[in-house]
């Protein structure tokens, strides 16, 4: 999967965020190939194409979309970065490259 | 006016200054825009608080024993204690917003004039001679005639396009919208102070 035009976007949810708000609008955004790296009180972090920006903005539901970036030296950003890629790890679906070497077989 | 000219004229038509200024100020309009909802993300960012447990304690004790057949097993009690909630923002946790910075932008004009002159000249020319001839006399009448048509076609074409191109890069964020973070531990003895950004 190429994931070359992904950013990070924060969003935050119109009313604030119930899980209802927040399932719904995670669904959208899967929709959108998008992912969902972390969920905050605010709404959730995600990583979308930046073609697709204006189209999960566009979302009722969305009351601001912001691109954010994870800061190194931030106090928890090992940790921010280790739920991020957990998270991104169970929805991006590996796939054996074109013309690559078999994945070996026991 | 010369065919020169009027080339000359058209070239000097172009807005190019009104472009370049037009462009100028787009850029301005988007790059405040823009740093507007950087800053709108900055406080997003800074008013999103969570708990954030730096330390999780986990105590392994001997449990209680149990004889099953005959034989003691023991047990073992895993206590998990979580240490002190620490209220953090998420600008605090480590995410910030993406600024970005037009670098570079140019502006293509693309003119193709063309002009062409076509002159078409006929010339004809006719004589006649006639004799007649008498006893006494003689007589001769010459007549001639001389035909010149000339015309001459003009065309002339100018054809423009322009082109608007601008980079949109994302920059590391000003130094004077990032706070800057003043941690004082007073664990340890003297108090230690650190400043990160």
């Amino acid at each position: 999967m190429n994931l070359d035009g992904y950013r990070m976007y924060l969003i935050t949810v119109h009313g604030g965020l119930t899980d209802e708000k927040s399932r719904d609008l995670q669904r959208f955004v899967r929709q959108c190939d998008g992912f969902i790296l972390m969920v905050t009180r605010a709404g959730p972090v995600i990583a979308l194409d930046e073609g697709r920006h204006s189209l999960v903005a566009g979302h009722p539901l969305v009351e601001f979309m912001g691109p954010v970036e994870l800061n190194p030296r931030g106090f928890a950003a090992q940790q921010l970065q280790s739920i991020m890629a957990e998270n991104l790890s169970k929805q991006v679906e590996l796939v054996e490259p074109v013309g690559g070497d078999p994945a070996p077989t026991s | 006016m010369g065919l020169g000219a009027t080339v000359g004229a058209d070239l000097l038509a172009v807005p190019f200054p009104k472009m370049v200024f037009d462009l100028a100020r787009a850029i301005a309009n988007g790059q405040t825009a823009l740093d507007r909802a950087s800053i709108s993300t900055l406080r997003v960012l800074a008013r999103t608080e969570f708990d954030y447990i730096p330390e999780i304690t986990e105590v392994i004790a001997a449990g209680p024993v149990d004889t099953i057949n005959g034989v003691p097993v023991t047990g073992v009690d895993v206590t998990t204690r979580p240490g002190r909630t620490l209220p953090l923002s998420l600008l605090q946790a480590g995410l910030t917003p993406s600024f970005y910075q037009f670098t570079e932008s140019v502006i293509e004009v693309k003119m193709s004039i063309s002009s062409k002159v076509s002159t078409q000249s006929e010339f004809e020319f006719g004589a006649s001679v006639e004799a007649n001839a008498g006893f006494l006399f003689a007589s001769a009448t010459v007549s001639s005639h001389v035909d010149y048509r000339t015309s001459n076609t003009y065309s002339y074409s100018a054809e423009g396009s322009s082109l608007l191109r601008t980079t949109l890069k994302p920059v590391p964020p000003p130094a004077r919208m990032m706070p800057r973070f003043i941690t004082v531990n007073t664990l340890v003895s003297p108090p230690q102070v650190t400043f990160s950004e």
